[in-house]
């Protein structure tokens, strides 16, 4: 399977199977979909193909230069032989086999206050009860949930623990002993804890900072950009925008952190298709490590994203790209959550099969112990997979969420970006589609875009570099 | 290559063999809560 697409004058072909990614001539750019019809139709050696590539060129309304043309096919036909091009998908076949492996739990999403000072209108928690009660998680329950992470875990050493809300500052006692509890459990069983905290700032002070800079491996700062945008959508119960009273501390965090293991984490919502400028904004603040999302939400909701909104959303994600560009190469860098790519480290096909590992690897835990697949579905009771006492109960659901990966999705089959987001989120998936194995359709649009723009971006560094190395 | 210059990026085929230690982050731990995003993830053995 090949994608090809034309991205800030960059001609890039990916070779979805093996990962390998090709920034091409015109002619190249032409030929690549002529060269693989004339394999499929059997022909053989570059003069026999490229006479056919020319065929079909000509067909098409255009000519190429015969001798760039044939030599074109030969660098094609090198690729292919080298296991870069029109690479078949090999992993299908195993598929049967990774359904049935053997899955442990490695992270853990502490739900710590059902409870929160912010009102943020787009809030999936609404407003932290989560369709439910408030409630704070008391220390004996998230004792419990460390036990059975370590317990649950394997052989794995890597166990990761995010204190998540409502918010959870309101609860930071317990957070405090929950860490120390971890830490207590590393030597004895081989473990090592990473802590991350993701808060709306409002509790922030001196010591939640010194206590999470020592211990958190990474903070997720909540902040929707501009302050009239933040304001709008992020208010305190009684009105108020909590813009000047979080970014200053926001500040403080980034520069403490060495600009590293933070984010500041925003949502876009159909209020501010111009996020770009919100971006920016974090970044004029100073801040390197940004995080903006487009918003999940019902229909029904006056700002969630409409279909209509899709290519002024399309056209901000190329804004935001060129602009990612412009500052890296003036050496006032950012990085975009989105937009970055591993492509020489990234992910193994095994975890790109496995996706975000939600019901299966990851767990969510609510203030009394529960366990859900993930975040997203705390609070729908149909989900609820058992408790920090009893462990997993409803292993069906487990089983449901272990065999959910890009080719249970019909909708995955043919799309380029699968071992990208290795088939979406399971939440939105079911929210919008009823089934976890069916997709959010508009969420991945915007994904597949997200991709292209991140590997455009690695096709102008890359260029830079070279420029820079002459 | 005149035509066609290859980006340096890990071989998938080649993960097929030796990948699968689960020791990487979960995705939804680092930043997104709202969307799945893998391809940013590093491989831990790779770091």
């Amino acid at each position: 399977m090949v994608h090809q697409y034309i991205s800030n004058g960059y001609h890039i072909v990916l070779d979805v199977n093996s990962g390998c990614v090709h920034v091409v001539d015109e002619t190249a750019y032409r030929v690549i979909p002529f060269v693989e019809e004339a394999l499929a139709q059997g022909l053989d050696g570059a003069q026999e193909i490229a006479a056919y590539a020319a065929k079909k060129a000509a067909e098409g309304g255009g000519s190429v230069d015969p001798a760039s043309l044939q030599e074109t096919v030969e660098e094609i036909l090198e690729l292919k032989e080298a296991g870069m091009l029109y690479t078949e998908d090999i992993y299908e076949k195993y598929i049967g086999e990774f359904k049935n492996r053997q899955t442990v739990v490695k992270a853990l999403c502490l739900h710590i206050a059902h409870d929160c000072n912010l009102a943020c209108k787009y809030c999936f928690a609404e407003e932290g009860e989560y369709h439910g009660r408030r409630a704070l998680m008391s220390y004996e329950v998230g004792k419990k949930a460390l036990d059975f992470l370590v317990h649950n875990s394997g052989n794995r050493v890597n166990l990761e623990v995010d204190f998540f809300g409502g918010e959870p500052l309101m609860n930071w006692q317990v957070v405090k002993d929950l860490v120390a509890y971890g830490r207590s459990l590393e030597e004895p069983y081989h473990k090592k804890f990473r802590f991350t905290l993701t808060t709306n700032g409002v509790l922030l002070d001196d010591e939640v900072l010194a206590f999470a800079n020592r211990e958190m491996a990474n903070i997720v700062l909540s902040v929707d950009g501009r302050k009239k945008i933040h304001d709008l959508m992020r208010p305190r119960r009684g009105g108020q925008g909590s813009y000047d009273e979080v970014v200053p501390k926001y500040k403080k965090v980034a520069e403490s952190r060495n600009q590293m293991n933070y984010y500041v984490r925003g949502t876009f919502t159909r209020n501010n298709l111009d996020f770009a400028e919100d971006v920016k904004h974090l970044a004029d603040e100073g801040f390197e490590q940004i995080s903006v999302e487009p918003v999940v939400a019902e229909d029904s909701e006056d700002y969630a994203l409409r279909w209509e909104d899709v290519p002024a959303i399309l056209e901000e994600y190329d804004k935001l790209a060129l602009e990612y560009i412009r500052r890296k190469k003036e050496g006032k860098g950012f990085n975009f959550f989105h937009f970055m790519i591993d492509l020489e480290g990234g992910p193994c096909v095994a975890k790109r099969l496995s996706g975000c590992g939600s019901g299966t690897e990851y767990l969510a835990v609510t203030p009394w112990g529960d366990f859900y697949p993930c975040h997203q579905f705390v609070g729908q009771e149909e989900f609820l997979m058992g408790n920090v006492d009893e462990g997993i109960v409803r292993t069906d659901i487990r089983d449901a969420f272990k065999t959910c990966n890009v080719y249970a999705k019909e909708k995955c089959k043919d799309c380029f970006a699968k071992f990208y987001c290795s088939g979406g989120c399971a939440a939105n998936a079911y929210h919008f589609s009823g089934n976890i194995n069916g997709s959010y359709d508009l969420g991945c649009e915007l994904q597949r875009k997200r991709v292209e723009c991140a590997i455009m971006i690695k096709a102008a560094l890359a260029d830079e570099e070279k420029e820079k190395a002459l | 290559m005149k035509h066609i210059k290859t980006l340096s990026t890990r071989d998938l085929k080649e993960s097929m063999k030796k990948g699968g230690c689960g020791e990487c982050q979960t995705s939804c731990q680092s930043a997104c809560k709202t969307s799945c995003t893998v391809g940013n993830q590093s491989c831990e053995k790779a770091r």
